[in-house]
Parts: C-alpha cells; sequence; structure tokens
C-alpha cells in the first residue's frame, strides 16, 4: 500500500515512467488481439526487434553523416529515434505482410530471419555508436526510467491515436480479417483497412518499443492478449479483457519492480507470464472458454 | 437431347437476364481455367452449377461475385438504378474458429455495407438482422459462438447473413458439404423457399444431384475446360448422369 501511495504522489520522481508503463500495457494488446487474430503471432516478435534496429539506425545515421548528437536536445534525439523505428516497423509489416498475402516460401522462415538479422544488426550498430551506451542499450533492454515530459507526451498522443481510430473503425478491421470475401462483395476497400490496421500495429510497436524495449512491447503485444482469448466469451470481452490485463500488468509491474529494485521491463514480463498461467486455469475450470474448447484448438 | 455447348455465342434462357458472361474467360493471375464463357442468368431463376472438383464451379461464382478479375471478357449486369447486390454464402468451415464471434455478430456482418465506416449500426439494422436470423431459423444461434456451430447451423447463419445484405442474387458455394441428410433437405428446402418467395436469383453450387433434380430450373456443368448449360430436365438425363457419376462427381 504504502508504494501505491508513493508511487500516486505528485512528486514521485518516475512519474512518467509509470503512465508510460500503463498506457503501453493498455494499447499493446488492442492491437495484439488482431495479430493473435490474424495468426501473425511471429510477426509480434520480429516487428519490435525490426523497430528497434530502426532506432539504431536513425541514431547511427547523424554520426555517420558527420553530425554530433549531443549537440542536439533529447526531444529531438527521441523524434528520430521514433522516425527510424516507425519508418521500420511499417515497411517490414507492409513487405511481410505482401508477402505472406502472395502465400509464397515460408512466412516462419521470413520473420524468424528478419528477427535475428535485426537483432544481430542493432547490436552492431550501437556497439559502434558512442551514444549507444548512454541509455540506447538500456532502452532495449526494457529500462523504463528516464521518460521525460515530452516522451510522455509523444507516446500519449500516439497511442491514443491509436485507442480512437481502433475504437472508430473497429467493425471495418474485424470484417477485412474475419472475411476478406465479404468484405469485397461490401465494396469495402480491403486494401485501405489493411493498411489502416498495419498503420496502427506499426505506430503502436515503434512507441511500445521506443518506450519500453523491443522484449517488453512483444510480451505486451502478445501475452495479454492470447491470455484473454482463454477466458472470454465474445469479442467485446476480448478486446477489453486483454487491455486491462496489459493496464494490470504494467501497474503491478512496475510496484513490484520499484519494491525490489528490479528492472522494470522483465518484471512485467514475467508477471504477464503468471497471469498468463493464472488465465489458463481459470479457462480449465470456468465453461465456454476461448481457445480451451475443442472447436477452437487447431 | 438440346444440351447447348457454349464457347462464343451468348445464350439467354429466359426472358429477363440478369447477369450475363460475354466470352468470359476465368482462372486464376492470368492462367484460364475455363474459356469461352458466355451466358444470361435470368431474374428469379435458380441455377445449379454442376462439376467436378477442380473444374472452376468455385472460380467462377467469385469471378461474377468480383472476388476475382476475369482473364478475358466481361460480366454485365442488367441492373440500372443500382449496383446488383448479391449475398454470398461460402462453405461454412473456411472460418477461422480463433475469432470469438457470436452468430448475431456475423449475421450483423450483412448490413455493414449499408453502414458508414466509424457509425453505430442504427438499431432498425440490427433488428432487420434478427429478423433474417429468424428467417433462416438462426435466432437460437444468434447468442452462442459461431465457431461452435455445427456444419448446419453456421450454414443457417450465413444465410441469415446473406438475406441481411438485401441481395439481388443469392450466391451459394456447396452450403451443405459436412451436413447430415436431414439438415442438407432443410439448408436446400430453405433456400429455395425464400427463392420463390422473395424472388431473389439463386446461384447455387453443388455436388447433389438429387438437389439440383429437385429445386433447380437450369444447370451450369463444368467438364474438361468447357461449359454446358441447360434446363435440369434437359442436361440430368439418366445418361448424364451415369456419365457425371463415372467421372467421380457424385
Amino acid at each position: 500500500m504504502e508504494i501505491i501511495y508513493q508511487i500516486f504522489s505528485p512528486d514521485f520522481l518516475l512519474r512518467n515512467s509509470i503512465y508510460t508503463s500503463v498506457l503501453v500495457g493498455l494499447a499493446c494488446p488492442l492491437v495484439g488481439v488482431f495479430l493473435v487474430m490474424r495468426r501473425l503471432v511471429f510477426m509480434g516478435v520480429a516487428l519490435p526487434q525490426i523497430s528497434s534496429t530502426g532506432v539504431a539506425i536513425a541514431l547511427s545515421l547523424p554520426l555517420w553523416l558527420g553530425f554530433n548528437l549531443s549537440e542536439h536536445s533529447s526531444h529531438s534525439t527521441h523524434m528520430l529515434a521514433f522516425i527510424g523505428s516507425i519508418t521500420f516497423s511499417l515497411t517490414a509489416i507492409l513487405v511481410l505482410a505482401f508477402l505472406e498475402r502472395r502465400g509464397r516460401g515460408q512466412p516462419e522462415g521470413r520473420l524468424g530471419t528478419a528477427y535475428v538479422v535485426a537483432a544481430a544488426l542493432s547490436i552492431l550498430l550501437l556497439s559502434k555508436n558512442p551514444y549507444g551506451e548512454i541509455g540506447w542499450l538500456d532502452m532495449m533492454k526494457g529500462e523504463v526510467i528516464a521518460i521525460s515530459n515530452f516522451d510522455l507526451g509523444l507516446t500519449a498522443a500516439t497511442l491514443m491515436l491509436v485507442i480512437a481510430v481502433m475504437g472508430l473503425f473497429h467493425r471495418e478491421l474485424l470484417l477485412v480479417s474475419f472475411d476478406r470475401e465479404m468484405a469485397i462483395i461490401l465494396r469495402k476497400n480491403v486494401i485501405f483497412w489493411d493498411v489502416l490496421l498495419y498503420l496502427l500495429i506499426g505506430m503502436t510497436v515503434s512507441m511500445a518499443v521506443l518506450s519500453v524495449g523491443p522484449l517488453i512491447a512483444f510480451g505486451f503485444l502478445l501475452i495479454p492478449a492470447l491470455s484473454a482469448h482463454m477466458v472470454a466469451r465474445n469479442m467485446r470481452q476480448f478486446i477489453v479483457l486483454a487491455s486491462l490485463i496489459g493496464g494490470l500488468a504494467a501497474f503491478l509491474g512496475f510496484c513490484i519492480a520499484y519494491k525490489f529494485d528490479l528492472p522494470v521491463g522483465p518484471t512485467d514480463v514475467v508477471l504477464l507470464g503468471f497471469l498468463y498461467a493464472v488465465t489458463w486455469i481459470i479457462a480449465r475450470i470456468v465453461p465456454h472458454g476461448g481457445l480451451r474448447h475443442p472447436h477452437n484448438v487447431q | 437431347m438440346s444440351i447447348r455447348t457454349c464457347r462464343a455465342d451468348t445464350q439467354k434462357t429466359m426472358n429477363e437476364p440478369l447477369i450475363i458472361l460475354d466470352n468470359l474467360s476465368i482462372g486464376y493471375n492470368n492462367q484460364p481455367v475455363l474459356s469461352g464463357i458466355s451466358l444470361s442468368i435470368a431474374r428469379a431463376s435458380f441455377t445449379a452449377i454442376l462439376g467436378a472438383n477442380g473444374s472452376g464451379k468455385s472460380t467462377l461464382i467469385k469471378t461474377v461475385l468480383g472476388l476475382i478479375p476475369p482473364v478475358a471478357g466481361c460480366i454485365n449486369t442488367a441492373s440500372t438504378s443500382a449496383p446488383l447486390a448479391f449475398g454470398y454464402v461460402p462453405q461454412a468451415f473456411q472460418f477461422d474458429p480463433i475469432y470469438l464471434l457470436t452468430g448475431f455478430d456475423v449475421a450483423l456482418m450483412g448490413v455493414y455495407g449499408r453502414v458508414h465506416p466509424g457509425r453505430i449500426v442504427p438499431q432498425i439494422e440490427r433488428a432487420f438482422t434478427r429478423e433474417c436470423l429468424r428467417a433462416a431459423d438462426a435466432e437460437e444461434f444468434a447468442r452462442r459462438r459461431f465457431a461452435e456451430l455445427s456444419g448446419g447451423q453456421k450454414q443457417r447463419v450465413l444465410i441469415a447473413r446473406a438475406l441481411a445484405m438485401r441481395p439481388d442474387v443469392l450466391v451459394l458455394d456447396e452450403p451443405t458439404v459436412g451436413v447430415d441428410r436431414e439438415t442438407k433437405d432443410l439448408v436446400l428446402e430453405f433456400i429455395s423457399q425464400i427463392h420463390k418467395e422473395r424472388k431473389i436469383t439463386v446461384l447455387l453450387v453443388t455436388h447433389d444431384f438429387a438437389a439440383v433434380r429437385h429445386y433447380a430450373e437450369q444447370v451450369i456443368w463444368l467438364h474438361g475446360g468447357k461449359m454446358s448449360l441447360g434446363s435440369t430436365h434437359e442436361l440430368l438425363t439418366a445418361e448424364r448422369m451415369a456419365e457425371m457419376i463415372e467421372m467421380g462427381m457424385a
């Protein structure tokens, strides 16, 4: 209780960090639900890593061009990282989705290759970048500590935009995902809705990677959605529950990490794993669970 | 026997053509599966499409629905005031059970074409969807999860969804695959009933000769890269059916 009181006090030093964590925890599962439903779980693994490679390249670019990054404000650096992250996320998701739709080759192989190459490239780039050592490697590991008001504002604005667009056009995004042929017959512009969904996924992944790092972004994208699917009875419950599990894990994870002096990100992911196990047990007890039902297991 | 094998000439089978296929070639990636299809589907007619697996039945209806572009030729529709509204009933097993949609959620998708993006589905459309579920005898499946329904129950929900589209043409792709005999009869009887009551044009892809003989007015038979069109009595002679059975169609 004392920790919660401290966290909510106005002069709490890490206030921005917890707000950012909870925002990421609430927003990531909303797009994660679509990754799970479209059976793009592997994309959920690869995208945050590709996004973080975008950050690494964006931060290396000034160095390659002979600019001194330390002369610029942290806002400019953060914005540069965001641009790198979102450019790589969107390019990757559009290319991978296009290749998936063509139905040739091995999607898992492509995603696995993209993941491992992106991870290696990030490490190589940051190891040769002097600014990598002053925080960006921490970011990659999921240390949610130094979040400025500007960073929090950018995260909040991006994630609120994602939540608003998702809420407004949820029906169309669901129709195109569930029954593409029906959407075409109803004269819906399926390419537009697909691109919008990918744009929302890309924006969320980019912002989550910048805020909490790729490992934690992946955790928040998929584990809450997979957990909620086991106990939800309909789409509304699925989406709301996934978001609540994400938000709750982010908040509790922060409290635990603060209390025991642990890194926040990994604490969040372990907690998500624990919640996944709890929902799995609940799904065995409560009738009409989602994935538990034999018809739903493939 | 007056079976007409269509190559390039347009055939008009009934007085008021609704869909006219003009020298149409269908296929995927510019590779034709079937070429030179010229025929017309009359308004309020019941047409069955028969053919062995891989003969192009599904490709033909998907081309008519606009899901696949034609390789060559064109499709004209008689509707002038508004584009022709198709109600499509796909095969029920193709849907991923991971979606936690209820029967009502699936049926409601039929009205999405009339609701602008970002707007709430009006109460009147929700009520109409319930009416369609009732008409398809699927009201009891409205609150149940779609993935957990049986094949026949899913077909009824999908028919309700197609009716919710207020269709001029109802297109059904093997709606009785994977359902028992009794359910099959119920589904086909229901389709025949709405065809008669609502004067809806029906295009039915099936392997079921008995159903075709009983309900369809004309038959499109696809075989060996060719297409034959005729009335049920003209085409489904004992001789022709024996030939079809030999080809493994039944």
